[in-house]
């Protein structure tokens, strides 16, 4: 059985589930009427088409997590989407940071390896390679066992974390996800020196520079 | 490996925050050498930015609970007392370990105590399961310090009369009140409306320039995070920037004091503590003054054996750790939604940055039938939704226990925080003392130095319920009243960390108490411990402005003791 569904009395709930409701949970019958400027959203896709990718961002299990990232927070024409903000790149530096929730860490990339099994169980193919539709209907099942729920729960934190806390840690691209939900942020705002990191430091060395 | 500091100091303060600051300025303004152990490091408005991660998701001004950890015991679902670590359960219980502690972090609403807080066993009598005593001074004794921290620390506000304004021995404060939210008019017409006295809330904030500290820059952040303009009244920024200009004053960061040794006589000889490379250091003074935070203290004084003092320091009466208090009540919210308002309102109640500063002391003394005749009540604050991002997204992320992701959740978000205003009420009562709260050193869980750590037994007496429920359901009526939506409250016995006091109370008889009336140990000469330990009953007000004000009243005695 796959980890995701094991010890899990609720996973053979989803079986029953209707496609009406599969539509109502993810939202997509509900009209949005949100007013984020579109052309703005429009100009930054424009232009992120042409960066290069870090080495990290090519390995396959970081993929999997951004594209599990983009079905949890979808772009639309004026709703900035997981990858409009970097919510992969902050969730990169977030776990990958010394002073990070280890456990955090070992509990996403296991839980890349349980979603594969599972896809593979399910059509032999990895998460990456089924089509958007496929990729909902996969996370659906998973958040109907405690231990999906719990891993699309640690990073749904992260993503929201991405949208909202300071760009100054990869996230929040222009400040975008404030801008979209008019949120105004406190000031001054933290500079590339003060960052939660470096003022950590300050805790162990008197001399730490922050 | 240990070493000593040749140098032997006049006094030798455990901890930065409101206990320590007042003492620390006193008496280096008077001449003595000062030097102040902290063991969280020192931050400055340089260091202080409205960045919500490093306020208030990672642990930046706290201890990482893996390092450095209590022991919670609470009841189980049998009654049993059960203990959990908090690196375990998650629950934080520290308050900001920086230097000017916990007091950097806070909102800053101040109120004095009433005179009758000093005298509630007379006042009300006894009740049964609670510890309740008169404290040995009188509000009389501790005014002229309340008037004093007014001027030296910097409290903004309006003096303005009602049934149970306390007296004063100035006419009003020495700073005007903060700027205000356009809310606050809403809720004045309301409570007028209901017969309630809607009070300007004093604040530790400045509203305008005070030497090198700047006035309020009004961005809206204030609570948990640090001041970046010095306006916060931070036993930091107003106490020991000033201590340390006087060249009396040296402040350590990073020396965590493990122990006070004391000599066969019982009086304390040095303090012992890790440096930042965890290093065993001491130092020597005449005079030492504990002010860890009440948790701290006890768990300092407990661990701080010596020949006189087998049950730990200022312990033989075994009453140290006793009577921990934080404080009772509860908190409520409602909703103002936009779409309901006319726009030019609803622009106004958009507004981000002044403070609401209202609060109600209608209820500070209740006499009805209903909760049985005349009892001691509370004060009720109220404040805007913190404007925080996370607790709000959080929040959205879940409907009842469905996970919400994905369009469903982007439409949470929009709804929570575009659609409405969310107002705020927090009720402060007294958080009866009683056998079931109180610290003790824990059996088995050590901190990363190795040395036992603070076991704090959270039992609340259910008459502070009676009394938050009484409060809150009037609340309740205001916000009605004010066309609040979707109002929700809480009254519950779960203590608020960051409101806690005791466990070291003062009073005449040695077998009773820990300290005397002047705070200083009954058989220790030369230890006194300032913080809000030394309340033997809360009173129903946040803690800091009167231990700022017994800090400074402690001061002169100490004053005339070195003298």
């Amino acid at each position: 059985m796959n980890e995701f569904m094991r010890c899990d009395q609720t996973a053979s709930k989803i079986t029953g589930i209707s496609r009406r409701e599969f539509m109502k949970r993810v939202g997509l019958l509900s009209s949005l009427a949100l007013t984020y400027p579109a052309a703005a959203l429009g100009e930054l896709r424009q232009s992120k088409t042409k960066q290069a990718l870090a080495d990290w961002q090519t390995e396959p299990a970081w993929q999997t997590l951004a594209q599990v990232q983009e079905v949890l927070f979808p772009a639309a024409e004026d709703i900035p989407g997981a990858a409009d903000f970097g919510a992969t790149i902050y969730l990169h530096r977030a776990i990958e940071n010394p002073d990070a929730d280890g456990e955090d860490k070992g509990f996403i990339f296991r839980g890349v390896g349980w979603l594969d099994g599972l896809t593979q169980e399910r059509y032999k193919k990895t998460f990456l390679q089924l089509s958007e539709d496929r990729q909902q209907e996969i996370i659906v099942v998973i958040v109907n066992s405690n231990a999906g729920r719990n891993w699309v729960s640690t990073l749904l934190t992260y993503t929201l974390e991405a949208l909202l806390m300071d760009p100054v840690y990869g996230g929040n691209k222009n400040g975008m996800g404030w801008k979209w939900l008019e949120h105004q942020p406190g000031y001054p705002a933290p500079p590339a020196d003060k960052t939660w990191e470096q003022l950590l430091q300050r805790r162990y060395k008197s001399t730490a520079k922050a | 490996m240990s070493k000593s500091e040749n140098k032997d100091w006049d006094v030798c303060i455990i901890g930065s925050g409101a206990g320590g600051g007042p003492v620390a300025l006193t008496l280096a303004k008077a001449g003595y050498s000062v030097v102040v152990l902290e063991k969280g490091p020192w931050f400055t408005e340089k260091d202080f930015y409205k960045d919500e991660l490093a306020c208030c998701r990672r642990s930046v001004y706290t201890p990482k609970l893996s390092e450095e950890q209590h022991v919670i015991e609470d009841t189980d679902s049998d009654g049993q007392w059960v203990g959990e670590a908090t690196s375990d359960s998650g629950w934080d219980f520290w308050n900001g370990n920086c230097v000017g502690g916990s007091s950097n972090l806070m909102s800053g609403f101040f109120y004095r105590l009433k005179p009758e807080d000093f005298r509630l066993r007379s006042e009300f009598g006894a009740i049964e399961g609670a510890n309740v005593v008169d404290w040995p001074i009188s509000y009389d004794d501790l005014e002229p310090y309340y008037a004093m921290v007014e001027s030296e620390v910097g409290v903004s506000g309006q003096f303005a009369d009602h049934p149970f304004a306390e007296p004063r021995s100035t006419d009003d404060f020495p700073y005007p009140a903060t700027r205000e939210h356009p809310i606050s008019q809403q809720i004045d017409k309301t409570c007028r409306s209901l017969g309630l006295h809607s009070l300007p809330t004093p604040r530790a904030i400045l509203s305008r320039d005070k030497g090198h500290r700047r006035s309020c820059e009004y961005s809206g952040f204030c609570g948990s995070y640090g001041c970046s303009s010095g306006a916060k009244g931070s036993s930091r920024a107003a106490l020991l920037d000033q201590a340390v200009a006087t060249s009396h004053c040296e402040i350590k960061p990073l020396c965590k004091v493990y122990k006070l040794s004391s000599d066969s006589k019982g009086k304390v000889v040095s303090a012992d503590y890790y440096d930042e490379n965890s290093d065993s250091q001491s130092i020597s003074a005449t005079l030492f003054v504990v002010a860890c935070q009440a948790i701290e203290t006890s768990r300092l004084l407990l661990s701080s054996t010596g020949a006189k003092h087998p049950r730990g320091l200022a312990n033989n009466s075994g009453q140290v750790g006793k009577n921990l208090l934080f404080s009772a009540g509860g908190s409520g919210n409602g909703d103002f939604e936009y779409a309901d308002m006319d726009t030019q309102v609803a622009e106004d109640m958009r507004t981000r940055g002044p403070f609401v500063n209202r609060g109600l002391q209608d209820w500070y003394f209740i006499d009805d039938e209903l909760v049985g005749g005349r009892i001691k009540g509370g004060t009720v604050d109220f404040l805007l939704r913190h404007p925080n991002t996370m607790s709000k997204a959080l929040s959205a992320k879940w409907d009842g226990d469905d996970l919400m992701w994905g369009r469903a959740l982007q439409k949470n978000l929009k709804s929570i925080f575009v659609d409405s205003q969310t107002l705020r009420y927090e009720i402060f009562c007294d958080w009866l003392p009683t056998d079931n709260c109180f610290v003790r050193l824990d059996n088995t869980v050590k901190d990363k130095w190795g040395s036992p750590v603070a076991n704090v037994r959270i039992g609340y007496h259910q008459h502070d319920l009676k009394v938050g429920h009484y409060i809150n359901e009037r609340c309740s009526k205001v916000f009605k009243k004010m066309g609040a939506k979707n109002i929700r409250s809480n009254v519950s016995g779960a203590p608020p960390q960051n409101l806690v006091a005791g466990g070291c109370r003062f009073g005449h008889d040695p077998k009773t108490s820990v300290l005397n009336a002047d705070c200083r140990a009954h058989d220790v000469e030369n230890l006194y411990v300032t913080d809000g330990s030394f309340m033997p009953t809360g009173g129903s007000v946040p803690y800091t402005w009167t231990i700022y004000a017994n800090a400074f009243r402690v001061a002169e005695k100490i004053k005339d003791v070195l003298s």
